[in-house]
């Protein structure tokens, strides 16, 4: 039995665990490290079954191309020598940004550094992105421009020293178990604060002081009434305020307008809640936000985040253990991804492509004469351009837009409309069949690298068994088409070089060396190899300098219910499965938990409508209808359904509503309108 | 066991004296000893997988994995019929057990021994030889419990070097191949089975009390409502549980042939009792959280006259929310009874 050190490939807390290899080279089995900051010999339940997916026998093992409109497998050589060619034609009769790629955020920083540099100084475009566009892009440009950078300003150990939560459109034992835990402890054994304010009553809101079930997308209404009740009742840190934070002004014009009893009324809550939310929160030494998924997936996502900003700063809780906005990033390298540059308007680092001195130095670095200025295509973008004809040819690392986009319609159209489709996997997903080259990648298991997680921590991802058939780590095939390209600057002998010349051009990583990193991994910003690493940001000063109140009035979500679509529906993630379930349903013990896409329906709405638990619905919306299985349960309001999106047979995406946050173009995956009725 | 017995086959070696000892084992042994791994986390390996880390108390992972792993195949079936897994060649050595660890083997041999005779299980477990490390080398300089003849052999450990005793017949041939080195005196076996026998025995007498409670079925359903609220059905529990017996069982084709493999499973877990209708007579969070306890506390000890949890602390450590066995036993007892 060999055992493997390396960091788990689901959520983006970054637990490390021992890989269990068994003779023949399959993976048997996990053994959580009992020495890592975070894990501390514990995992979740996806932690624990994070071996089971790699030696599935659905893996793709050959290269595929289509031929006469069937998909058959090939060798490298010709499967390569076709993506080079192909895209390469395609450019030449419609013009660089023709062609999109879309990065991952499975895979290592070292292959999303590869994917934005491909794009960059191969093909000439900036249309680089990847699934952060659809998770945490309101997170990256709202924090950036109130703080001056856009990732979780704390640590894990942080939310151990706590005396107050406000955890606020977050599942947290669900989707980041080991930081919800940390949570409960907290709470239960140090009496802790917990304001919970969600609409769904998920586990935390058990242990809660108050849980305020808001409507959903009424956020900055509720956010700003909680300002307005700080300022009025004088509880806000006006040191803070005075000493580093600009535009408090218009930040007090803007919460004024929102007094309890006006906010109450958007947010289905009474003005009670909001006073007694402002007080808990503002009385705390050392209050923390914690937030995900249901802060950013909205129209208006940015103004979510910036509101959420506001409130640290305007009760000093920022800078300091225990305190801070601490969005919690989803996948195990959506941290990294972004921090990778594979996003349409920077490099890596955040180091932005409309800079020419920037430019000039990554020319430089990457012996290339000519690379474009202008911001690309987002994920959402490139699919409506794809829609429309204006692109022509999208190559797929790791993602799977058929399931994870909104309007799997739309998105079908898109991919139909264009001339060429090359898709890099480890499984057969519903985009693959829309493939013309369906390239094998190695999974997490048998390829080396470093994901970083939600606390900006870079650590070790290592090789435990050989690549299945002949799959091939994402880096090397990367690399094998930039080669295929005829560009010379692409040849590393292994992933560490990569992190060599990434440390060497970003200066946030100018610190991070494998060598370093060995044991622990080292958090961000590190600026050089003498560095420790940064775990609490903006302590003393924010990145920008000054702390900017950014302040929002709160608007509509984009499709609200109606008396045609009664229902708002609100989707996400389960805990036993991960997105598009391409991993976990696989994992035998993670698939038995949840076999078949379900509806969360409130009892109440169940009786009226005569649905039974676990009675086959259909759910409709203006874009589709899709059959689930009804769980009624009150962890739903009443006139609210909430789907996951993991299940191909019955996709929730097939009915989220396309609707974008107009500045990170995030879709409002958690609000739109809809019917349920009994399947016949 | 007859102490003159024990005393004449008892040797005291240095930990670099025993891995040579455990080396020349390898010979005829596929020895398994607790080992540091790069990141300095201890488990049950090979002497090259990593530094020998005798001292530091129980491993993290539990040692009766190294008869029923996470994942163990259970037959390949192809055209020609089927494959079924034979007994090991070189019989298992496995040092690192504690005297919990012991008593969980002991438990779960009659387990897999009784009614249906796991074969799969006893392919390694048969001949394999047992070692237990005891004495003053627990986390943070505690003593660990002498385990006496629950085992093959015992390394005490006095402080600096060991004491190897052999309690079963090869446990004392394997102690005799160590002739050449020197006797250990008995003055300081005798003391330490005194420091041994003085441990404390708070949570033994905790965990009966609980027990109890629940036999007496004095413990209210919002008991485990309020410890369900904390569970975040990580399944923890039952994987570093050494008395923890179920799994499921699945299949894969590859290459034209069956592969029938088992896992570890939970009841912890929706999906373990939920019938094909979707019923489950263990469908709420609560009614698993007592399940858990209650099996090992209430239900063992009707169907096998013993409590199987020996304390061993490991869910305790692996839980994420503080609610492993101990933790809820305490609550439990300062709630509705006393020690």
């Amino acid at each position: 039995m060999k055992r493997v050190l390396t960091t788990c490939p689901y959520c983006g807390i970054g637990c490390m665990f021992y890989l269990l290899v068994d003779g023949d080279g399959i993976l048997v089995g996990v053994e959580p490290s009992t020495q890592h900051v975070v894990s501390k010999g514990q995992l979740c339940v996806k932690g624990w079954n994070a071996h089971h997916f790699v030696n599935h026998p659905d893996r793709l093992t050959l290269p595929m191309i289509r031929r006469n409109g069937q998909l058959e497998s090939t060798c490298w050589d010709e499967a390569l020598d076709l993506v080079a060619t192909r895209l390469k034609e395609i450019q030449a009769a419609n013009g660089s940004d023709s062609v999109a790629f879309f990065s991952s955020a499975k895979t290592t920083n070292e292959e999303n550094y590869l994917m934005m540099k491909l794009a960059r100084a191969v093909f000439k475009t900036n249309n680089v992105d990847h699934c952060a566009r659809l998770c945490h892009s309101s997170t990256v440009i709202g924090l950036a421009a109130a703080f001056g950078s856009g990732a979780m300003t704390n640590s894990i150990s942080c939310v151990e020293q706590a005396d107050c939560y406000l955890v606020t459109g977050s599942n947290t034992t669900e989707q980041h178990p080991l930081i919800g835990s940390r949570i409960i402890n907290n709470v239960v054994n140090n009496g802790a604060r917990l304001i919970v304010a969600d609409n769904r009553k998920i586990r935390l809101s058990r242990l809660a002081d108050i849980h305020v079930r808001w409507k959903n997308g009424t956020d900055v209404a509720f956010l700003n009434s909680v300002m307005n009740v700080i300022i009025a009742e004088g509880l806000e840190d006006t040191e803070f305020v005075r000493d580093r934070t600009e535009n408090y002004e218009q930040l007090k014009r803007t919460v004024a307008d929102y007094p309890p009893e006006r906010a109450a009324e958007i947010c289905g809550i009474t003005p009670r809640e909001i006073v007694q939310v402002s007080r808990i929160f503002a009385a705390a030494e050392r209050a923390m936000i914690v937030y995900a998924m249901g802060i950013t997936q909205h129209t208006h996502g940015v103004d979510n985040v910036k509101t959420c900003a506001n409130l640290a700063m305007l009760t000093g809780n920022i800078g300091r253990p225990g305190t801070g906005v601490n969005p919690l990033r989803g996948q195990n390298n959506v941290q990294g991804a972004c921090d990778m540059g594979a996003l349409p308007d920077v490099y890596s680092g955040y180091q932005k492509v409309a800079e020419p001195a920037i430019r000039a130095k990554f020319k430089k670095a990457w012996a290339v004469k000519y690379l474009p200025d202008g911001a690309g295509h987002a994920v959402t973008t490139a699919i409506d351009a794809a829609a429309e004809g204006r692109l022509k040819a999208l190559y797929i690392m790791g993602e799977n837009p058929m399931m994870s986009d909104p309007d799997q319609n739309h998105v079908r159209k898109a991919i139909e409309r264009l001339e060429f489709v090359v898709v890099q996997d480890i499984f057969p997903t519903p985009t693959t069949r829309y493939a013309d080259i369906i390239l094998p990648a190695g999974s997490y298991a048998e390829k080396d690298g470093t994901f970083t997680s939600t606390e900006r921590r870079v650590q070790r991802v290592r090789k435990a068994i050989e690549p299945v058939g002949q799959s091939r780590s994402d880096w090397q095939i990367l690399c094998d088409v930039a080669v295929k390209c005829g560009y010379g600057g692409m040849k590393y002998s292994s992933p560490e070089d990569v992190m060599d010349e990434i440390a060497a051009l970003t200066p946030i990583y100018g610190g991070i060396s494998y060598d370093r990193i060995d044991r622990v991994g080292l958090q961000w910003p590190c600026p050089d190899k003498n560095h420790s690493g940064t775990a609490v940001m903006h302590a003393g000063k924010f990145a920008r300098g000054l702390g900017m109140f950014s302040p929002a009035r709160y608007r509509p979500s984009a499709e609200l219910p109606d008396s045609r679509y009664p229902f708002l529906l609100s989707t996400g993630r389960c805990y036993f499965h991960f997105h598009t379930g391409t991993m976990t349903r696989r994992s035998r013990l993670l698939d038995r938990e949840e076999p078949f896409p379900f509806v969360e329906v409130n009892p109440a709405d169940a009786a009226e409508l005569r649905i039974q638990n676990r009675n086959w619905v259909y759910v409709a919306t203006r874009r589709a209808e899709v059959k689930a299985m009804a769980h009624v349960t009150d962890v739903v309001g009443k006139g609210v359904l909430f789907m996951p999106f993991h299940f191909e047979e019955g996709p929730a995406n097939l009915l989220t509503n396309n609707a974008l946050d107009p500045v990170a173009k995030i879709p409002e995956y958690k609000v739109c309108a809809a019917k349920i009725r009994s399947a016949p | 066991m007859c102490r003159k017995d024990t005393e004449r086959t008892m040797r005291l070696l240095t930990e670099r004296q025993l891995e040579a000892f455990l080396r020349s084992a390898e010979t005829d042994y596929d020895v398994r000893v607790p080992v540091a791994l790069r990141d300095g986390t201890r488990t049950l390996g090979r002497l090259d997988d990593g530094r020998l880390a005798l001292a530091g108390g129980a491993i993290p992972a539990k040692m009766t994995n190294v008869f029923f792993p996470q994942m163990d195949r259970l037959l390949t079936a192809g055209p020609d019929g089927p494959d079924i897994p034979k007994p090991v060649l070189r019989p298992l050595l496995v040092v690192g057990f504690t005297a919990q660890d012991a008593e969980c083997l002991e438990f779960i041999d009659r387990f897999y021994a009784e009614n249906y005779r796991d074969d799969v299980y006893f392919n390694r477990r048969d001949g394999a030889v047992i070692v237990c490390v005891s004495g003053r080398c627990g986390p943070q300089g505690r003593f660990l419990e002498i385990a006496g003849g629950k085992c093959d052999m015992e390394f005490i450990c006095d402080g600096q070097s060991y004491l190897v005793l052999g309690y079963s017949p090869v446990g004392k041939a394997l102690t005799e191949k160590l002739a050449a080195r020197q006797p250990a005196g008995t003055a300081t076996l005798t003391e330490l089975q005194k420091e041994s026998d003085s441990l404390a025995r708070e949570d033994s007498r905790l965990l009966q009390a609980a027990s109890r409670l629940l036999l007496e079925e004095k413990v209210p359903e919002e008991f485990w409502r309020s410890v369900s609220d904390r569970c975040i059905a990580c399944t923890s529990c039952n994987l570093v549980c050494p008395t923890c017996t179920c799994f499921d069982v699945f299949d894969r084709v590859v290459d034209g042939k069956v592969q029938r493999w088992r896992t570890w499973d939970s009841c912890q877990l929706d999906g373990f009792m939920r019938e094909a209708s979707g019923h489950n007579p263990m469908g709420l969070e609560h009614q698993r959280t007592r399940r858990r306890i209650h099996h090992k506390l209430a239900a063992d000890p009707k169907r096998w006259g013993q409590l199987t949890c020996m304390l061993c602390g490991r869910c305790d450590d692996a839980c994420p929310t503080g609610i492993g066995v101990k933790a809820v036993c305490r609550e439990m007892v300062s709630k509705y009874g006393s020690v």
